[in-house]
């Protein structure tokens, strides 16, 4: 898709026709103990095949043990993986949806756009998405523009209004993706919730932005994960409690949390 | 664009509200034979009986509803959930795993609710299922462990209780694993509080596993469960850092299985004490390793989390093979390795 990021279909009808976005799933190469745990992508989304859901697509960047090993499979390789896991993003029920994407966190944002503008439908059953949208845009921003990974599909989506960003401002607005939310949030048509993937601190940023507007806003985290389903309390967050905060796992009550649940602020 | 297609083979599907929808698919053709199985794999460790010889380790099964859409529950030999402690504990800050050659390092530092909330929101769903129960617990001080036995000693329907006397994660955690007296004080004051077949669960961390599996032995212990991680750490060299937010973790996964069988053998060769060896267990070889080793029931732990209907198909898997091997019973392969030496299993 871009330097160091790739796409793979998997062929899986049933996970198909439950996931919805911001979803997950666990994949791993079967045989092999030498990368030994599943690893966490989130649902890029799916494909059809005669009209019905036949399998998923996500995409990845290379950055260790697993994603190299699965950057060299060829066609026609099995992989072993279990889903649909976690909380998706919300049925946006706002006037004006944002989203923002830092680096490869951008994976679950074409089929939340795809859902929200009415082209594709997900879950089963099928998640109903109100007429209320007047907008759905999406900041994107990246190291340079050699990672810029999937601009024409985002572009091909009828409606979605795409900006980008790059730390070294070789395409599209210089510097961070979070200055285009700011932008956003003081023109005269600020967006009225906003959904967020990406490196920590940009998605903090995001979040106190949005906090100090009062925008709703959610966050997908991105914690480490051995088993994806709750049994190894690896992926825990903090979560904001009427006496301080717990610790609750990621995987199954997020990964995707409203910001103002997440006691952000402790370290 | 850079595309692969590649197929999966899915293991069974959870849906977002976490309630099983269809049943995960099993692609193994051996089905597990209920009535053969039952009487070919029934073991015994002292007051204990289970079914077969298979449990899943503390820690590594959630509460058992974590596992439902994936697992028959009603298969395997029996669950032991997450290390209950008296108080809720928060745990270890994150990064809690991380991953190593042919294993992981997990720091969790026995993150649960505490007893109360074990017994109001977890027990009566894990005594549902159809499978012994065996309830893991860790004190600060032998009182701790004293009071949690009394008031899980009353409650009707759990099997038995496992002491983690182990845990490598938490301070002060391990002190009655690395010291005899201290290990034998923990088991007797169990054994005196309930009616409960009572299993140590040691740890690896020791310059003698052996003595410490006497002391339980003689403090009553019915079983020892031999091994729970072994102490480790990973180099983040970058940041001049370790990796786990704890600084060291325990290691479990294939990598340890090894160590894992040296010290069941080492165990049965010089102690008089029912085994459950634990390590890094994956398929229905290793479990016969261990059986063979000296271990009169096995756990399956970090494999839960990479093959979460795993452990149910090795229940299958060792009726099979062992009916392939003409084995009426499994007991006549536990503790029969020959050392060089001429030693053996004492049993
Ligand atoms: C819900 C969720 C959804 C996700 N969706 C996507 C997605 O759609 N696309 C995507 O690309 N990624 C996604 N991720 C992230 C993805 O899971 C990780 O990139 C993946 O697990 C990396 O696996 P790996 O084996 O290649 O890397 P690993 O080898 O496991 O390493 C992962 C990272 O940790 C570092 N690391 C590992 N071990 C050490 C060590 N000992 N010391 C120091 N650093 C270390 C590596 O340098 C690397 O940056 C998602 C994560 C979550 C939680
Ligand atoms: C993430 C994780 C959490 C664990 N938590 C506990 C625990 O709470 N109590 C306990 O007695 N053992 C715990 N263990 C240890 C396992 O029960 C087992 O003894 C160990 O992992 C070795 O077996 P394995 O290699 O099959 O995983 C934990 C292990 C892992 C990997
Ligand atoms: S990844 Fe295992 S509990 Fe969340």
């Amino acid at each position: 898709m871009a330097r160091d990021t790739w796409r793979m279909r998997v062929e899986c009808a049933e996970m198909a026709r439950q996931i919805v976005p911001g979803q997950f799933f666990m994949v791993r190469i079967p045989g092999l103990s030498d990368p030994l745990l599943g690893r966490p992508f989130a649902l890029y989304d799916i494909y059809e095949r005669d009209g019905v859901p036949a399998g998923i697509d996500f995409g990845y960047l290379v950055v260790g043990k697993m994603t190299s090993r699965l950057s060299q499979l060829r066609v026609g390789d099995r992989v072993e993986l279990w889903g649909p896991l976690g909380n998706g993003f919300p049925v946006p029920e706002a006037r004006r949806l944002m989203l923002i994407a830092g680096g490869i966190g951008q994976t679950p944002f074409l089929a939340v756009a795809r859902e929200a503008l009415g082209r594709r439908h997900y879950g089963s059953p099928q998640r109903a998405v109100p007429r209320s949208l007047e907008s759905v845009s999406l900041c994107y921003g990246v190291r340079s523009s050699a990672y810029q990974a999937g601009v024409d599909e985002f572009r091909s989506v009828p409606g979605l209004e795409l900006k980008l960003a790059t730390d070294d401002g070789s395409n599209g607005h210089r510097g961070f993706v979070t200055d285009l939310l700011r932008g956003a949030i003081e023109s005269d048509a600020p967006p009225d919730a906003v959904y967020c993937c990406g490196p920590e601190p940009m998605m903090h940023a995001a979040a106190r932005l949005c906090a100090s507007h009062s925008i709703a806003c959610w966050l997908s985290l991105e914690s480490p994960m051995a088993c994806g389903f709750g049994a190894c309390f690896s992926c825990v967050t903090k979560v904001a409690t009427p006496d301080g905060w717990d610790y609750r796992r990621t995987c199954v009550e997020g990964p995707v949390f409203r910001a103002d649940q997440l006691a952000l602020g402790e370290h | 664009m850079r595309e692969k297609v590649v197929e999966n083979r899915p293991y069974g599907l959870m849906p977002r509200n976490g309630q099983a929808s269809s049943r995960p698919c099993f692609d193994d053709p051996r089905e597990f034979n209920k009535e053969n199985g039952v009487s070919r794999l029934r073991v015994r460790l002292n007051r204990l009986e289970l079914a077969n010889p298979v449990l899943v380790a503390s820690g590594t099964f959630g509460y058992a509803r974590e596992m439902q859409a994936f697992i028959r529950f009603d298969r395997l030999g029996g669950i032991i959930p997450k290390t209950i402690t008296p108080q809720p504990r928060a745990g270890n800050p994150t990064p809690r795993t991380v991953e190593t050659a042919s294993g992981m390092l997990n720091s969790i530092g026995l993150d649960n609710d505490g007893l109360d909330a074990f017994l109001s929101k977890h027990l009566e769903y894990l005594l549902s299922l159809g499978t012994s129960v065996i309830a893991n617990v860790a004190g600060k001080n032998r009182d701790e462990f004293v009071q949690m036995a009394e008031r899980l000693g009353k409650v009707p329907g759990i099997a038995a209780l496992e002491l983690n006397i182990s845990c490598p994660n938490v301070a002060h955690g391990v002190d009655f694993g690395t010291n005899a007296k201290l290990a034998a004080e923990v088991v007797a004051g169990v054994r005196g509080a309930c009616d409960l077949p009572v299993i140590a669960k040691l740890t690896p961390n020791v310059t003698s596993i052996v003595e410490i599996a006497q002391a339980a032995a003689d403090g009553g212990a019915d079983a020892v469960s031999v091994i729970n991680t072994i102490q480790g750490m990973a180099v983040d060299w970058r940041r001049r850092k370790p990796v786990l937010g704890a600084g060291f973790g325990g290691l479990s996964g294939p990598a340890i299985k090894p160590v894992a069988l040296r010290m069941v053998f080492q165990v049965a060769r010089a102690v008089r004490i029912p085994i459950i060896g634990v390590g890094g267990i994956q398929t229905v070889e290793d479990v016969m390793e261990f059986l063979v080793a000296g271990a009169s029931a096995v756990q399956i732990g970090t494999a839960n989390f990479y093959n979460p209907s795993g452990a149910e198909h090795l229940v299958g898997q060792l009726d099979a093979l062992l009916e392939r091997e003409g084995v009426a019973d499994v007991n006549e392969v536990i503790g029969t390795l020959r050392f060089p030496d001429g030693t053996g299993c004492l049993r």
